[in-house]
């Protein structure tokens, strides 16, 4: 005997929970490092963005099950004094785009309050037929 | 009157394993930044099912809800596998079932009530 859990919205929603999570991991990651102009092997720190995958090709839910680089180039700035200044005395600096960062950040919070209010939803449905038992 | 007592029985059981998942989740949560705790799950309709596909009847004094590792979330970087959102995801899922198995029971009652009370 098969046992259903039959609450399948509820884990969907959380799969959509937790995948916005790891986004908004990966923002704070970016707004924290943009000025790191070394990340431990001498380039500067590279924008991370989540990749969001459908779970199966059945009704499973989303999963990030890669944290993928920004491979767009660095932008370069003018300072002599910098330890890591080339000998022009230009710095490279992490292609984290800031505004962008915002922007991404309330999408993946609304992504976010949309999946709790899904999962409110459906347990408002299952309490409705709960009530019959009244 | 056996009918009726193993419905009583069933639920009983039920719901005792809800109350036993709801101190794993509990447990769970409190554990959130334990480096190297690993979450725990209840195992009850599972060994149920078994045991009815086996014997077509359970005897609900030997199955016993069994607490477990599933060891099948992602280990964060301190060895800690729970994510809030799943808990909180499995305490919903838990108080329906909780609110379904309690509203059985209420109208089992109801219905007894409603056979003694008939003049």
């Amino acid at each position: 005997m098969e046992v259903s859990s039959s609450f399948g919205p509820i884990d969907i929603a959380v799969s959509g929970m937790q995948a916005q999570n790891k986004q908004i991991g990966a923002i704070s990651s970016n707004v924290a490092n943009a000025q790191s102009t070394d990340n431990g092997d001498g380039s500067p720190y590279r924008r991370l963005e989540a990749i969001f995958r459908a779970v199966g090709d059945e009704i499973d839910g989303v999963t990030v099950d890669e944290i993928a680089a920004d491979m767009s180039e660095f932008p370069r700035i003018l300072k002599p004094g910098h330890p890591d200044a080339d000998d022009q005395g230009y710095v490279s600096m992490p292609n984290v785009d800031l505004p962008i960062e915002m922007i991404n950040l309330t999408v993946a919070t609304r992504a976010y309050q949309a999946n709790v209010a899904v999962m409110k939803r459906y347990q408002r449905m299952v309490e409705s037929t709960l009530e019959l038992l009244r | 009157m056996s009918e009726i007592s193993s419905i009583v029985d069933f639920l009983e059981a039920g719901i005792k394993a809800e109350g036993l998942r709801q101190r794993a989740i509990t447990n769970n949560v409190a554990n959130l930044q334990t480096p190297g705790y690993r979450r725990v799950d209840v195992r009850f309709e599972q060994l149920l099912a078994n045991a009815l596909d086996s014997n077509g009847a359970a005897d609900l004094d030997e199955i016993e809800p069994d607490v477990y590792q599933p060891r099948q979330t992602p280990v964060k970087s301190n060895g800690n596998d729970v994510s809030l959102e799943t808990e909180v995801g499995e305490m919903v899922k838990n108080t329906l079932r909780h609110r379904a198995y309690v509203g059985l029971l209420k109208k089992n009652y109801q219905q007894i009530e409603t056979a003694i009370n008939v003049r």
